[in-house]
């Protein structure tokens, strides 16, 4: 049995939809890298980051998911709605076409996930004030109606970024806390470690970690 | 000379009255008076003896008797004496005491020299010690300097016992950061200890050396087997490296043999893992139901791949952090080739159960769009993944271009078969002119095949390239079965038919990208029917018109053949008859109209037909209208034959 540390104590997986030119990459790198990009390339399909981050004093791997917001990739981007612990809903505040089209980013992730996954609303360019084409009450409105979390943020100026993220893994992390989020269920998103040997297959050959996951 | 024992002896009170009185010589210059003199002349003032004397007497003498007087000198005597007596006593015990004082000097001086002769024997006995201890002392500094020299040697060429302990106990203990430290002491020495061989210790260097090398083997071998169980229990979906893994790892790269056994442990147990979390994933899918098994959505084929190639795209991507956590701190050069390798590997256990998935959707035939569209798919992922797997030979890869070339044949096959169907029973065209049902048919299916290729997932050049394949495996055997189906009809019904169904195939392909090419030729098609229909719309007013006869005749004449109006039905009247007629078809133009030109599924076109026959229709009349007002052609008042000019014609007509 081994006494090392480990780097973190949960991995949460989470998804970012929206409309296209939303800026969700733009978050995730601000997420991951501290940058703003400003010239960031469509999507093409998924892509990836990681970050580990302290929540409620637990280290968390975050393993984030960016999808594509064009329309010809959606039936590629709904593949990745499957066990999401979060998912990050952003819209831009500045085109309100952008905001119209979350009831229909909504149904697919609430059809495509688990209800247990905390979805977060994100009115991104907030540092565009003069351009707001949707006001904070409506988003705020919308958000409670539909049970999500909201903040509005700016992958430019990093405002709320990190809380955006960080919101969300509050909010499942309470879940796995009151019992809400099963962790031995294979796909809930959230894989706890030093996890419990699953199963019987693991034989006596190998020496599994048998910390206690009491959960 | 006798004088002066005389005075001595007065003074010494011998006897010197007795004396003095017993000599006494009348003599001048007779002793007598001499004394006599001079004791007359001795002054007792100043004689200091005397009057001591004389005091010293007077202390006893104090009865001037004649019998004192006789007795004085006795008394005198007696007491000098007794004086002396008491001198001689009080001298015996100055000399005792003297004599025991002089005893003990000696005895001192005995002592002394006992003592020196002890002294100077110890001294001789320890002037041997004394050398020895210089000796000695100059031989423990010696030592002292040898064993500072020894310590260092030792602490720099030898493990500390703490050291030795930790790489010792770590057979079945856990590797701790200090056995990192202690290896790495190891290592250190063993480069070191290369400074010793440069210099005359070299058998002290070769051993340590040889030592080194021994616990360095040891210790390596020890590691690796830690390591190799610590992956061999990596087998969970989840898997967190630890950071002392990751520093095995770093420490393993220096035995090749030894860091590639432990990847490949690293390999298979992840490998487990992700086939079991694949399997897993189709079929169990998450707590509760939640997400639902992917075969849940096994009739839905694009849904079902797409939801087991996302699930590997992120496993893929899963493994490669894992990995990249492990050897974070590896050095050598091709990790990164190592990592595709190893991550090729990892995935390698998902190929059969993915292939078989994806062979059964392929082969159940779901249809030309669908099997397009998986192709597509399996592209794009084929792209994706090989992002992070690199574009090694990963098995996975391999596998999914093997599904993409499969499902890429099985579309153009179910395209050829299709048209072969086609070919198999031509359809003859509808009574009105229109595109079969069969056309109509392979348009739709060309059109949600080109559709799903706009929208696919795979970048744009990648896009373009089978294109061609696809237009030229639908559109030349459905311009081949028009050709066929055409042939039967008559001129006019058969270029409208064609322009029709050249038609549709042009509007449906206008809607996307990279078939400029393909329009251009259809456009060239459509042209040559068209002059066809232009041609067949002119004559065809001509003919109603009345123009026609006159028409051909002018052209066919030759001035051989004598005045135009002398020919058979081309005097005069016959030429008004016909201008009559003519004028009819002036007056409402629109009547002319060719009946399968209402069958046009253009309106452009069929607008285009009308305006261009009728130029010809014009340039016939100006014909005519030249030869008739020609003098030449011998017709009288021409002027009343023709009512009206070309110009006029042109007019009324456009």
């Amino acid at each position: 049995m081994t006494t090392a540390p480990y780097n973190y104590s949960y991995i949460f997986k989470y998804i970012i939809i929206g409309d296209m030119g939303v800026g969700k990459s733009c978050l995730l790198h601000q997420f991951t890298e501290k940058k703003f990009m400003a010239d960031c390339p469509h999507t093409i399909g998924v892509e990836f980051g990681t970050r580990i981050m302290e929540v409620s004093g637990q280290k968390v791997k975050l393993q984030i998911w960016d999808t594509a917001g064009q329309e010809r990739f959606r039936a590629v981007t709904r593949s990745y709605y499957r066990g999401a612990a979060g998912a990050l809903m952003v819209y831009d505040i500045t085109r309100r076409s952008t905001y119209n089209h979350l009831s229909s980013w909504l149904t697919d992730a609430r059809n495509l996930t688990n209800p247990n996954t905390v979805i977060i609303l994100i009115g991104n360019k907030a540092d565009l004030e003069a351009q707001r084409d949707v006001t904070y009450e409506e988003a705020k409105q919308f958000a409670e109606e539909n049970g999500l979390l909201f903040l509005e943020a700016s992958a430019k100026t990093g405002e709320n970024v990190e809380d955006a993220f960080l919101e969300a893994a509050k909010k499942i992390y309470q879940n796995i806390q009151d019992g809400s989020l099963d962790l031995n269920a294979a796909e809930s998103g959230v894989q706890h470690k030093p996890s419990a040997p699953q199963g019987g297959r693991l034989g006596n050959d190998a020496p599994s970690q048998k910390e206690g996951c009491s959960c | 000379m006798t004088t002066m024992a005389d005075t001595k002896a007065d003074i010494s009170g011998d006897s010197p009255l007795t004396q003095n009185s017993g000599s006494v010589t009348p003599q001048p210059n007779n002793p007598l008076s001499r004394k006599l003199n001079k004791i007359l002349e001795t002054r007792l003032d100043n004689d200091k003896e005397m009057l001591e004397a004389l005091k010293a007497l007077s202390v006893f003498f104090t009865e001037n008797s004649l019998r004192t007087r006789r007795n004085l000198r006795g008394d005198i005597e007696r007491r000098s004496l007794s004086i002396n007596e008491e001198f001689v006593r009080i001298f015996k015990d100055v000399k005792e005491e003297l004599e025991s004082v002089n005893e003990d000097v000696q005895a001192m001086s005995t002592c002394c020299e006992e003592m020196t002769n002890r002294l100077k024997a110890a001294k001789e006995q320890t002037q041997d010690l004394i050398v020895k201890t210089n000796k000695l002392q100059g031989e423990n500094h010696r030592l002292e300097v040898r064993a500072q020299v020894a310590q260092a040697f030792l602490g720099k060429f030898q493990l500390s016992s703490e050291e030795m302990a930790t790489l010792r106990t770590a057979r079945d203990g856990p590797v701790t950061e200090d056995f990192f430290k202690a290896l790495n002491r190891v290592k250190q020495i063993h480069e070191d200890v290369k400074v010793l061989l440069r210099t005359n210790q070299q058998t002290a260097g070769l051993e340590i050396m040889e030592q080194m090398a021994v616990l360095q083997e040891a210790s390596y071998e020890q590691l690796y087997r830690w390591a190799q169980n610590e992956c061999r229990g990596l087998t969970q979906e989840s898997c967190d490296i630890t950071p002392v893994l990751g520093q095995a790892m770093e420490a393993l790269q220096d035995r090749p043999v030894l860091y590639k056994y432990t990847l490949d442990e690293f390999a298979t147990a992840r490998r487990s893992a992700v086939v079991r979390g694949f399997i897993d994933a189709l079929t169990r899918g998450g707590a509760g139901g939640t997400p639902r098994p992917i075969e849940m959505h096994s009739h839905d084929p694009m849904r079902y791949v797409g939801d087991m190639l996302a699930w590997l795209h992120q496993a893929t991507a899963s493994e490669k952090e894992h990995l990249e956590a492990l050897l974070k701190q590896v050095t050598i050069q091709g990790v990164e080739d190592n990592m595709q390798e190893v991550v090729g590997h990892i995935t390698e256990g998902v190929c059969r159960p993915l292939k078989m998935r994806i062979e059964q959707v392929i082969v159940a035939e779901p249809g030309a769009v669908l099997l397009y569209k998986l192709s597509n798919l399996l592209k794009f992922y084929h792209h994706t993944i090989s992002g992070i797997v690199g574009s090694s030979v990963a098995a996975l890869l391999m596998t999914m271009e093997e599904m993409h070339v499969l499902s890429k044949k099985m579309f153009f096959n179910c395209l050829s078969l299709h048209a072969s169907k086609l070919m198999d029973k031509v359809e003859l065209p509808p009574p009105d002119l229109g595109p079969t049902a069969s056309l109509t048919q392979t348009l739709a299916l060309l059109r949600e095949v080109l559709a799903s290729h706009d929208s696919s997932v795979v970048p744009l050049d990648a896009r373009q390239a089978d294109f061609a394949q696809v237009l030229s495996c639908i559109l030349d055997p459905l311009l081949q079965l028009c050709t066929v189906s055409a042939s039967n009809l008559g001129t006019a019904d058969m270029a409208t038919y064609m322009v029709n169904c050249l038609y549709m195939m042009k509007t449906t392909l206008a809607l996307f990208e990279f078939t400029d090419k393909r329009l251009e030729m259809l456009e060239f098609q459509i042209e040559a029917h068209l002059d066809t229909l232009i041609n067949e719309q002119a004559s065809y007013v001509l003919t109603r018109a009345g123009l026609s006869y006159i028409y051909s005749t002018l052209q066919q004449h030759t001035p051989e053949q004598g005045a135009l109006a002398n020919l058979p039905s081309m005097d005069n009247s016959s030429v008004k008859g016909a201008m009559v007629q003519f004028d009819r078809y002036l007056s409402s133009p629109d009547t002319l109209v060719m009946p399968q030109l209402n069958f046009l599924l253009s309106a452009a076109i069929k607008e285009q037909i009308f305006r261009q026959s009728t130029e010809l229709v014009c340039r016939a009349y100006g014909e005519v209208h030249s030869a008739v007002t020609d003098p030449a052609n011998g017709y009288k008042e021409p002027e009343s034959v023709l009512l009206r000019s070309p110009q006029q014609v042109q007019a009324l007509l456009s």
